[in-house]
């Protein structure tokens, strides 16, 4: 009799873990948590994340945009919205982290970006026996799963699960219609700017804006200022937080850009536009009023 | 007869440089075009001096430490070239010239603290002092600038090393004419240095024995091929192999006697950098290949065909 | 008779930096033109310290070395080069060259900053080939020259200089028989039929005795004899240099050393 009740329970629990495989489903694993981060690894957590150090803008953003801000112990020095951030001590820049500095916090939960020295840092923190969990976050789409997965670490799964619905319905969005054209400038020399496959491109997509650079498939790549010129956006963007034109703006090489000589600049905060959020649909409101004019 | 045909392939390798971009000008819209007169033909000019300060740098300094296989950036220079460059990122200096200036005068750093080694022991600018010392040198700024890496902020480094990889993306008629400052006193006196050079193949005494102030002849032969290397560091990052095969490749073709060689060399390096430029730039549109890359896809192959008829001989 | 006197250095003394001794003491030499000098002595005795500074690479700590009344390192290399043309012991050769440009090298301190190679200095180099009968080496690649020849083109390069002083620095050092025998033979004809001084450091004691008007014995940096070989080279004198017993025999006039084998019962 015992043997059958188990072998229920067992059949039960496999027709349950299999139907979860979906990457970031969490699974009530006996009362706890169990989540599959973006490095393949299975972190489960007893109860929701107490004390959690967040090593990304992102993450913060997110944990106080679903309520879980109190449960923040410990954030890197870029993590500076929402204002109630910055009251959290800070753990440094994080690139790369310092583990010393992460465990002085006694976090149960570290939420990392994964990259190369963050797996790094979080085997380190895992060998201390802190829980971590590594993140991609690169692009609008990513933003769902992202908040999902934070939601269920810290037990407000109704709260991101809406979230992430509106990230998931904004990221499905189909361009916006829109006849203006830019480029996004990161660097002058060499010329380095956006291509399709990062955040904003997407942005300005939905904005109703088109990368004149979209058919580049990499994230950012190095380009000649004539390229540039040959495509001739309407607008350069770039991540300013002043309204001051570039230094390389005034050179006669660059002038041959017709929007570098018209200064027709975006200046985009980069706290808004600088990396993926949950404020991306007010990032996108924001980008459609500068493009029609409306400073 | 030589320089007739260099000329024409100089000739040449420019009006291609003009004519080919990413950006399609119609031939009769071309000479109005601001995409000619701004972007082209001063990225086109830049190449060809840069290129051509490389090769004569490399002549005079193979000929300094008796090594074929020097390389302007060999000494030391490119290393701290790149300190350089770390250092105005790291401390943030503002400017469109605070970094080539920072590398220039890292460059010159580098040269200087090698000379100094260069004399220890009133070893006199030993070749193997010298090769040695560059080794060092290069080392030590690189150790300093992984030290700096670290302090830096993460994006402005790789657009920094980016730069420091070499290309003439940046180029305008402003670096033009800081070559053209800083280019010629330099290439006179290697032009001035050339039969003392031919004698010093023979070794440091029996040169003297023919007539050569060797010592001053290695101070001057020393401080014109790196301050040519600092300013083309300055103005298009560091860019390997040019300084390398040109002299080879003029050698092998039409000889080895300064007089014939340093203005070869001129005009061979010019070309093949202008031409890596133009591949550098049409190859991958509308991306582009860092210089660098181009010149080593391109030298390298012709470097072992050379070296196998060299070997011959 | 009344010849120039082109080296002429008084009681030097010459010093390197951190050497146990001095490499040269209170050494005299005097070479007029016409004549013939032969530099002996041991390995380590200063032969080369000496050439160098009557050549002014190196500066006296004490006494004088001057060349045409003027100190040796006064002059200016150039200068020099128009007045001594030196065979060195060794020199590199890293890229491949042919006779003529070599040879032509010694005309480079005579042709002027910018200037071109003119016709008096083909003609230089066209008379030293000759002098040193290396006319149809002209075109060979240096490599692919003996021992002796490259000896004699070496040689042409020196007279291409037109210098009126001829170092040679232990030049049939790696010569067999006959080539080394040619040589001393052309450095004679060129003392006697152009009037050059000639100044050689050999190993080849017997050679020097006989073709050499005078010869200077070194030894640990000090002078030992000075003057004719049949004064000089006396058996005591040769001994206590050369450290080995020898007997000496006259030949054609002057002195031959041969060298006496170890004594079995002396070991």
């Amino acid at each position: 009799m015992r043997r059958w009740v188990q072998r229920t329970h067992l059949a039960g629990f496999v027709a349950l873990t299999l139907t979860a495989c979906a990457r970031g489903e969490h699974v009530p694993f006996r009362g706890g948590i169990a989540v599959t981060d973006d490095a393949g690894r299975r972190v489960t957590l007893a109860a929701p994340a107490r004390r959690i150090v967040s090593l990304l803008p992102s993450f913060t953003e997110i944990l106080f945009a679903i309520g879980a801000g109190d449960r923040v112990v410990g954030r890197t020095t870029w993590c500076d919205y929402p204002p109630e951030a910055l009251a959290v001590p800070s753990v440094g820049d994080g690139m790369p982290p310092s583990v010393e500095a992460v465990a002085a916090r006694r976090p149960d939960l570290v939420l990392l970006y994964r990259s190369g020295p963050n797996v790094t840092a979080a085997e380190q923190l895992e060998r201390l026996g802190i829980r971590t969990v590594l993140v991609d976050l690169n692009r609008l789409e990513e933003l769902g799963p992202a908040a999902r997965r934070i939601g269920a670490l810290t037990g407000h799964s109704r709260a991101a699960d809406s979230l992430a619905h509106v990230m998931d319905s904004l990221a499905s969005q189909p361009p916006a219609p829109g006849t203006q054209s830019l480029v996004f400038i990161v660097w002058d020399n060499p010329p380095i700017v956006i291509g399709a496959g990062s955040y904003l491109d997407r942005l300005a997509a939905l904005a109703g804006a088109r990368n004149v650079f979209h058919d580049l498939s990499s994230p950012s790549a190095q380009v000649s200022i004539e390229t540039i010129a040959a495509r001739d956006p309407d607008f350069v963007a770039l991540l300013s937080d002043s309204a001051l034109p570039p230094g390389y703006a005034s050179r006669p090489e660059w002038r041959v850009v017709r929007a570098v000589r018209a200064r027709r600049f975006l200046f985009l905060s980069g706290q808004l536009f600088g990396r993926p959020g949950p404020r991306a649909a007010q990032a996108i409101r924001e980008l459609r009023r500068r493009l029609a004019g409306t400073p | 007869m030589k320089y007739v045909l260099l000329g024409a392939a100089a000739v040449t390798t420019l009006a291609a440089a003009l004519l080919l971009g990413p950006a399609n000008v119609p031939l009769g819209d071309l000479l109005g075009s601001p995409i000619l007169w701004q972007l082209r033909l001063p990225r086109a000019v830049l190449a060809f001096l840069v290129g051509g300060a490389l090769g004569v740098s490399g002549v005079g300094l193979q000929a300094l430490v008796r090594n074929p296989l020097a390389d302007p950036f060999l000494l030391g220079l490119s290393g701290g070239a790149g300190l350089g460059a770390v250092v105005a990122i790291a401390l943030h200096l503002p400017g469109p010239w605070a970094l080539p200036l920072a590398a220039f005068v890292g460059a010159v750093g580098a040269m200087a603290l090698v000379y100094r080694l260069g004399l220890i022991g009133g070893a006199e600018l030993d070749p193997r002092i010298l090769l040695l010392g560059g080794v060092a040198v290069g080392a030590f700024a690189a150790a300093i600038t992984t030290a700096l890496v670290s302090l830096a902020e993460a994006t402005e480094l790789r657009n920094a090393f980016l730069w420091l990889w070499g290309g003439f993306s940046g180029a305008s008629w402003t670096t033009v004419l800081v070559i053209l400052v800083y280019a010629p006193l330099p290439l006179v006196v290697l032009a001035a240095a050339a039969r003392p050079l031919d004698l010093l193949a023979l070794g440091e005494e029996p040169a003297q024995y023919l007539g050569a102030d060797v010592r001053r002849l290695k101070q001057l032969v020393y401080l014109s091929a790196s301050l040519l290397t600092a300013a083309a560091v300055a103005v298009a990052g560091v860019i390997g192999f040019v300084g390398l095969i040109v002299p080879h490749v003029c050698r092998l073709l039409w000889g080895r006697l300064h007089h014939t060689l340093f203005p070869t060399a001129f005009l061979t390096g010019g070309i093949l950098l202008a031409a890596a430029d133009t591949l550098a730039r049409t190859v991958v549109a509308p991306r582009e290949l860092p210089v660098g890359i181009v010149t080593a896809l391109l030298g390298v192959p012709l470097f072992a065909f050379l070296l196998r008829r060299w070997t011959v001989t | 008779m009344d010849r120039d006197l082109i080296v002429a250095v008084s009681d030097l003394t010459c010093r390197y930096a951190g050497a146990p001794r001095d490499a040269l003491l209170g050494v005299s030499l005097e070479v007029r033109s016409g004549e013939f000098h032969a530099l002996l002595g041991p390995n380590g005795s200063g032969k080369t310290t000496l050439l160098r500074a009557a050549l002014g690479l190196v500066p006296p700590f004490a006494g004088r070395a001057e060349i045409l009344g003027r100190a040796a390192t006064d002059w200016s290399r150039r200068n020099l080069a128009r007045v001594v043309g030196v065979v060195p012991q060794r020199e590199e050769n890293l890229f491949p060259q042919r006779v003529h440009e070599t040879v032509l090298l010694g005309r480079y301190p005579h042709l002027s900053l910018f200037g071109g190679v003119r016709a008096a200095d083909r003609a230089a180099v066209e008379r030293a080939l000759v002098a040193c009968d290396a006319v149809d080496l002209a075109d060979r690649w240096l490599w692919t020259l003996s021992g002796g020849e490259y000896q004699r083109v070496r040689l042409a390069r020196a007279l291409a200089q037109e210098p009126k002083l001829l170092v040679l620095d232990e030049p049939t050092a790696s010569l067999d028989l006959r080539h080394e025998m040619e040589l001393f033979e052309l450095v004679r004809a060129l003392v006697d039929r152009q009037g050059l001084a000639a100044l050689m450091i050999t190993h080849h004691v017997n050679l020097a005795a006989r073709f050499a008007d005078r010869v200077l014995i070194l030894a640990e940096g000090r002078a030992v004899a000075r003057g004719a070989p049949a004064d000089v080279l006396t058996r005591e004198t040769v001994e206590r240099v050369f450290s080995w017993p020898v007997t000496i025999q006259p030949f054609d006039g002057r002195p031959q050393m041969i060298p006496l084998r170890q004594r079995k019962d002396a070991l």
